[in-house]
């Protein structure tokens, strides 16, 4: 999401609280003080939105990146499991960065390989995970009641595989699962 | 039916509980443990289990016997041997050490590494699912 990012960047840095303030103290009644009004009106309320969703990914991306830290050494899991490795952290964090916003943040786990495992599991019943590598195909699997199946999406690095968003959305809609259970 | 030194059977049962240790706290959740917990292990392509039921006290004395002491055991995830089976895979006993047994059979598919881990995590998938979550 680079351009609601360097949005929010570019307004706090400007005077954002001034933009505000300049919306909540205006008296223009001309049209085009109101077109102007409305204008930064709607940069304001797409900046807000952005800073609340980048707050969350940036949560995750720490929550990886800690993971990643305690699973840098071989043998993690007190077997012979090799370290995370650090470009399959570096795909992560862009495939977190991609998510649409209306696709939950998934829960990462460390997978034997050096892989990460990117999770949505809204309950016991439906999963879907997915495993970021050190290349652009990635490997993924869910559950969603009786059904299952597995496959591989190529992500460019900017976008979410179409595949991967309608499978992931698929586990959240049926009922009132929780978001994250983790 | 053989007997092994531990005294078990060597063919293990299908109503036996198996244990997979859980020394990652992302390998869980408050529901259930996560596919990765059961993916197989590159080198040795299987995954390392052990037959000692859902018992904390079993459990633990089992992991003091068999570890290196270098990580902490949170928690288990405990399967049924026919919900593994029934996922694709199999549950061999492989002694020593007491008590010991690995998933075996995971598809393994040279020409693409990729494919091969969809499959995988699709079974382990399988058997998170079906698995038992023991907080130690």
């Amino acid at each position: 999401m680079p351009e609601p990012v360097s949005t929010t960047i570019g307004i706090c840095c400007i005077g954002y609280a001034a933009i505000q303030g300049g919306m909540r103290g205006s008296s223009a009644v001309s049209p085009e003080a109101q077109t102007v009004r409305f204008a930064v009106s709607a940069v304001v309320e797409r900046a807000e939105r952005s800073q609340a969703l980048f707050g969350d990914k940036a949560a995750a991306i720490s929550q990886l990146q800690a993971m990643a830290i305690e699973c840098a050494e071989p043998g993690w899991d007190g077997d012979e499991a090799s370290a995370i490795n650090p470009l399959a952290v570096f795909i992560a964090e862009n495939f977190v960065r991609a998510l649409p916003n209306f696709i939950p943040l998934p829960e990462f786990a460390p997978e034997p390989d050096g892989s990460i495992s990117l999770d949505w599991l809204p309950s016991r019943h439906r999963l879907f995970s997915i495993s970021v590598g050190t290349n652009n195909r990635l490997a993924y699997a869910w559950l969603d009641g009786a059904d299952k199946g597995h496959a591989v999406a190529r992500f460019d690095g900017d976008r979410i595989p179409q595949r991967v968003v309608e499978g992931i959305s698929a586990i959240f809609s049926h009922g009132n699962a929780s978001i994250r259970t983790a | 039916m053989g007997m092994l030194p531990s005294g078990l059977p060597d063919i293990v049962g299908d109503d036996e509980e198996v244990t997979r240790f859980l020394t990652q706290s992302s390998h869980y959740n408050t529901v259930m443990p996560r596919p990765a917990a059961f993916l197989p292990d590159p080198k040795s392509r299987n995954k390392s289990v052990f037959r000692c039921g859902a018992h904390p006290e079993r459990i633990r004395e089992i992991w003091e016997k068999t570890t290196n002491f270098q990580q902490t055991l949170k928690a288990a995830a405990v399967c049924k041997t026919a919900e593994v089976r029934n996922a694709g895979v199999d549950v061999i006993a492989k002694e020593p050490p007491d008590a010991h047994a690995n998933i075996e059979g995971w598809p393994w598919l040279a020409n693409d590494p990729e494919l091969q881990k969809a499959k995988q995590k699709e079974i382990a998938a399988v058997i998170a699912q079906k698995s038992a979550l023991v907080m130690l």
